[in-house]
């Protein structure tokens, strides 16, 4: 919302207050200043000058050479407009004037010819949108004197108000809310622009009549007939004021319900007399299928939940929102009616969502305006009518309906409740003080006070203490309370389980494992889901997506993350990378109303050569995980059905405790690969962080070291090439229950001259007895009893 | 015999001046100290002379041999170190490679950005006796409007867009909805915040964000003052950015508390001089915080003539934002490796 420091001027002389001033104290106690706007700041550098000559320009046919009398001496200028001759007083741009940030007028040569300055039209100067020829003034104009005194209206500050920052008070939609601010923070007096005494003059001539038949939704409506009213382009400075409050001049009637609306606040409309069916204006709600075509020529079928006025005939406007086109003031009204009214805000945010009319008006009636400023906004309507239309006669008094009038605000509090609350020793007599030039009528005794709100304050804005607090603290300076800790307990306070077990796995993946963790987006969609083949439709779908790519929730951190592989391979050859977060699962509902949210760590790794399978680094992560948390209590089973998609059939392992599925470690499908294009070779882990969780964590018990020397048995066993490892290892356990003490893989070999079909596998095994060291004859005897086992089983040695 | 000392010292000089390895230092010290050696030979010979000229020579030649010694000593010290040197420059390596198959500086794993500032931030409330707490991320619109004091069609909703989901919830729109999920579970007196993923329905740009996060605080006691709120909030202030750091506290509107303010520090890329990141206003906007509205208070089941509060809730991207000087919001979310990898 722009703020016209002009139209603010009426209301409280701040001439002697630099701009900068309040536009700071404004932001620190009222509402954020968004900008602050010279306007036509250029004027001020601009003068009138009277053209002596006007002569070819020897080098271009459309350029002229004029002599021009500055009233200080007289000054050469190329002029390229087609308008001007001797005589004729113009605007004259002198060196040095700054148009923009990379126009400024210089003294230089044109075309060979030397210009000592710049004629402008009135689109060059901001005055209109004519660019035809230079502008040409009056003959009788002042030469030398600038634009800013002949346009005096035009020159002007504005600021531009964070309408945020105004949500909660109706009375800042309007100049006379900023003003009363300004006022009350500069400690100034202040003005109300209307003259209540004026609606003394209000005839008796004519009948009209309101009924309100829903004051739920419009609890007040005020209208003034007046009459001999003549249409037509409003004045300079009404005209300037239309367009500092950043609308655009229509005519005389026009622009006076929109400054009115701007300046107190209360959106007004003026219907044409002659178009209203009957002598009554009706405030009801619509009826189901009612038909109105608005002002801006949309038609709408309305609902029994939007207010509508009415004439005999029907809708004649969308109440709070819009008017109606069958009651449009044109050209040769002369007859009109004001209406000034109040409505329900809540309907009025209805109203306008469905139609998607957010009006003016529509957005200062939601926030819920004052009632009292009905009869004002007519008031103030009529006088300016009068200014512009000297003939004009109000005909009947203001038909002023309201049914159940508000009641007033009083607020009972206490100073030390005040001083509590902000924690800082505000003496009572600022506290009043405060109070009162905010217009708050305050009965005080001893510490307590009851406090009177002022209307247009009384909506929805104040209505309890806390409130009296903020208004109390903002005016003070918020930034003048000191900091103060509190007198509380100390103590360590709860933990959360859930985030230190989260917080964990990031720091084993990161420190321990070298990856790095990326943040990707909760949602998926259906494009990138079918290329992995993991469309099912169970999503938890949104109903206003920002766009087709992101308008579900995901089930799985996996997507993403194929989409970061291919983001990244571009750039890198190796990198390790997850995600924990959540996904979200609609068939299971948390409590009554939320889909349960699962927390997954999942990680991806990628190799463009890898020089093993990227599968045991992917492994190794999942398994450090469960290790590292004390979840250990896992079994390692290969898996090649009931795969999702995107796992590789023959390179998938799953983690399973108690025989539930925990965690899935598996290399990438090659079809979903080429599908999105990956050169090189990714695994993946996906662990159910929440069911890890909820596992129990194995103690940590010492075990003493060993005593006795450990003695290594190196054997190599021939087997199918797609035997595996695990299962050698268990048979090779159970050759001897006592004194095998560990067994490792320290070498796969499928090369000939091993038979095709076939590997080779070496095993380091370890003999260690607990009480003595093992004799070179019970090693012998070791040796066979674990070769004769191997043999028994049916696999040979190599 | 003096002569022939003379000659034999001038000698063993120059030979040991003139030996370049450590083993022919060793010769020549056996050749003329040893047992057999010259030198020796001659001392020995000393008891045929007479006695005058026998404590002449004597001196003499001790005198000689304690600088043969000596000479013998340096010049092996000499050599040794010319030997190392020739070790060392042997073993010479370009230290400024990165080995091929090495292991790398940029192996290390590297946690977001927004985790790190976010476990800094739990840490430093968490030391000051703050609980951390959690909600869903899809959640109710009681829990993220109506009872934050934002009934429905309430004006204040417009501030945020909201993306809806088809079973009538929302995706959080603030660490806010965090708050009635406390005070339903916790008994004052309590101290929590509640760090998360927020979303709002707005079209992504250099400074928009459709998901980013935030962490929500709260503290409930008897007396909970204005006062009590700017200090928590100068603290961690102080905490996260190492330093004082220039606050302003200004009215701000936020139906769940009352007063409202918006708390804007001191642009720290410009330093409160203006630049495109606090828009030439020399502040930037951190945190939005207040007392806790006693409505919410009363939602969450508290008395609010017993107790009172303050809440606030902190952006961490803008403040990852600040402390790096990132610029555009956008790599949050971007899973590019190449901004992670610089964290």
């Amino acid at each position: 919302m722009w703020i016209s420091l002009n139209i603010i001027q009426d209301m409280v002389d701040i001439k002697d207050i630099p701009v900068a001033d309040i536009a700071n104290r404004l932001t620190m106690s009222t509402a954020e200043i968004d900008s602050i706007e010279y306007s036509h700041e250029l004027l001020k550098n601009i003068y009138t000058a009277k053209i002596l000559e006007v002569n070819k320009h020897p080098n271009a046919d459309k350029l002229t050479v004029c002599k021009v009398d500055t009233g200080k001496g007289v000054l050469q200028v190329v002029c390229g407009a087609p308008n001007h001759k001797a005589g004729d007083i113009v605007a004259l741009a002198p060196v040095g004037t700054k148009f923009t940030d990379t126009f400024t007028v210089t003294k230089a040569k044109l075309r060979g010819v030397e210009s000592e300055g710049m004629l402008c039209s009135e689109r060059e100067l901001g005055i209109s949108d004519d660019h035809s020829g230079i502008m040409i003034f009056p003959e009788n104009t002042p030469i030398g004197v600038t634009l800013a005194q002949l346009y005096p209206n035009l020159i002007d500050v504005r600021f531009e108000i964070d309408n945020k920052s105004i949500t909660h008070r109706p009375d800042l939609w309007s100049h006379t809310g900023f003003a009363r601010e300004i006022a009350a923070l500069f400690k100034k007096p202040f003005k109300y622009p209307v003259n209540f005494d004026l609606a003394k003059d209000f005839k008796s001539k004519e009948t009209l009549k309101v009924t309100i038949k829903n004051p739920e939704g419009a609890p007040r409506y005020c209208g003034l007939m007046v009459n001999n009213i003549t249409i037509k382009e409003s004045p300079d400075w009404l005209k300037a004021r239309v367009e500092a409050i950043g609308m655009r001049p229509i005519n005389n009637i026009v622009d006076i319900t929109n400054y009115v609306m701007a300046e107190l606040g209360e959106p007004m409309h003026a219907f044409d007399r002659t178009k209203l069916r009957g002598n009554e204006i009706i405030v009801r709600f619509a009826e189901d299928g009612e038909h109105l075509t608005t002002l801006d020529g949309q038609e709408h079928i309305l609902t029994s939940e939007d207010v509508v006025i009415a004439d005999s005939g029907g809708a004649i406007a969308l109440a709070g929102v819009m008017g109606g086109g069958n009651s449009e003031i044109e050209d040769n009204t002369t007859s009109i009616v004001l209406e000034a009214a109040n409505f329900n805000p809540i309907y009025i945010r209805r109203t306008a969502n469905r139609y998607n009319l957010r009006t003016e008006a529509a957005i200062r009636f939601e926030k819920s305006l004052d009632p009292e400023l009905c009869p004002a906004a007519i008031i103030r309507c009529y006088e300016l009518i009068k200014m512009l239309c000297p003939e004009a006669e109000a005909v009947t008094p203001i038909i002023d309906t309201y049914p159940v009038p508000a009641k007033p605000i009083i607020i009972s509090t206490t100073t030390d409740f005040i001083r509590r609350k902000l924690g800082h020793s505000i003496d009572d007599n600022t506290i009043v003080s405060i109070l009162t030039s905010l217009d708050f009528k305050v009965t005080k005794n001893n510490n307590s006070l009851i406090i009177n709100v002022p209307s247009y304050r009384a909506t929805k804005d104040i209505s309890i203490p806390d409130d009296i607090v903020e208004e109390i603290g903002r005016i003070y300076g918020f930034d003048n309370i000191p900091e103060q800790p509190p007198f509380v307990p100390c103590a360590p306070p709860s933990r959360n389980i859930k985030r230190t077990f989260e917080r964990e796995i990031k720091f084993i993946l990161v420190n321990d494992f070298h990856m790095t963790e990326v943040s990707n987006y909760s949602f998926v969609g259906e494009t990138l889901l079918n290329k992995l083949q993991l469309n099912e439709n169970k999503e938890l779908q949104l109903k206003n997506p920002l766009s087709k790519e992101q308008d579900r929730l995901r089930r799985s951190l996996i997507p993403n993350l194929i989409v970061n592989i291919t983001t990244n391979q571009r750039f890198f050859d190796d990198f390790k990378i997850f995600e924990l977060g959540r996904i979200y699962l609609k068939e299971n509902r948390l409590s009554k109303d939320l889909a349960t949210e699962n927390t997954r760590v999942t990680g991806v790794i990628y190799s463009k050569k890898p020089a093993y399978p990227v599968f045991y680094d992917a492994k190794a992560c999942c398994i450090g995980i469960f290790d590292k948390t004390l979840r250990t209590n896992y079994i390692l089973k290969p898996k090649s059905d009931n795969l999702p998609p995107y796992a590789h059939p023959a390179r998938s392992l799953e983690l399973l405790v108690n025989n539930k599925p925990v965690a899935l470690v598996c290399e990438l499908h090659p079809k979903i690969a080429n599908e999105f294009e990956i050169k090189g070779q990714v695994a993946l882990f996906d662990i159910d962080v929440d069911l890890l969780l909820s596992l129990p964590q194995q103690d940590i018990v010492f075990k003493e070291l060993p005593k006795f020397p450990d003695v290594p048995f190196d054997i190599s066993i021939l087997t199918d090439e797609k035997e595996y490892a695990a299962t050698l290892v268990d048979m090779l356990y159970k050759a001897d229950r006592e004194y095998i003490a560990d067994i490792e893989v320290i070498s796969v070999y499928n090369q000939p001259p091993i038979p095709q079909g076939k590997k080779s596998v070496s095993f380091r095994i370890t003999f260690r007895a607990k009480d003595h060291t093992l004799t070179p004859e019970e090693i012998d005897k070791l040796q066979k009893k674990v070769v004769a086992y191997v043999e028994k089983n049916g696999y040979k040695l190599r | 015999m003096k002569k022939q000392l003379q000659d034999l010292y001038e000698q063993t000089m120059s030979a040991i001046e003139k030996a370049t390895t450590i083993d022919e230092l060793e010769q020549l010290r056996v050749k003329v100290l040893g047992r057999k050696g010259d030198l020796t030979q001659v001392l020995r010979s000393l008891g045929t002379l007479p006695q005058e000229e026998r404590i002449a020579i004597g001196k003499l030649s001790n005198e000689l041999k304690e600088k043969i010694e000596s000479t013998l000593e340096n010049r092996k010290t000499v050599l040794t170190e010319q030997q190392i040197n020739k070790l060392i420059m042997e073993d010479w390596l370009d230290v400024t490679l990165t080995m091929p198959g090495t292991l790398k500086h940029y192996d290390r794993g590297h946690l977001h950005p927004i985790s790190q500032i976010q476990y800094e931030i739990e840490d430093i409330f968490t030391s000051m006796g703050f609980e951390i707490l959690d909600g869903p991320e899809v959640e109710t619109d009681y829990y993220n409007f109506e009872a934050l004091n934002i009934p429905p069609y309430h004006p204040a909703r417009d501030m945020q867009d909201t993306f809806w989901t088809e079973d009538g919830n929302l995706l959080r729109t603030h660490t806010s909805a965090i708050q009635i999920r406390g005070m339903e579970r916790l008994k004052p007196p309590f101290r929590v915040i509640g760090p998360g993923r927020v979303f709002r329905y707005e079209s992504i740009d250099a400074s928009h964000e459709n998901t980013f996060y935030q962490v929500e605080g709260m503290m409930v006691d008897k007396d909970i003052s204005v006062a009590h709120l700017i200090y928590f909030m100068k603290t961690l202030l102080k905490e996260i950015f190492h330093k004082e750091t220039t606050i302003r506290l200004r009215p701000g509107y936020f139906p769940f508390v009352e007063p409202g303010f918006e708390l804007d520090i001191h642009c720290l890329i410009c330093g409160g001089k203006g630049c495109s990141v606090c828009k030439y206003s020399g502040w930037v906007e951190l945190l939005p915080c207040g007392l806790v509205h006693p409505n919410v208070l009363r939602y969450g089941n508290i008395d609010p003539n017993k107790w009172s509060g303050f809440a606030f809730g902190l952006g961490l991207n803008r403040l990852v934002m600040m402390r790096y000087g990132i610029n555009d919001i956008r790599h949050f979310l971007s899973g590019d490796v190449r901004f992670l990898y610089q964290f």
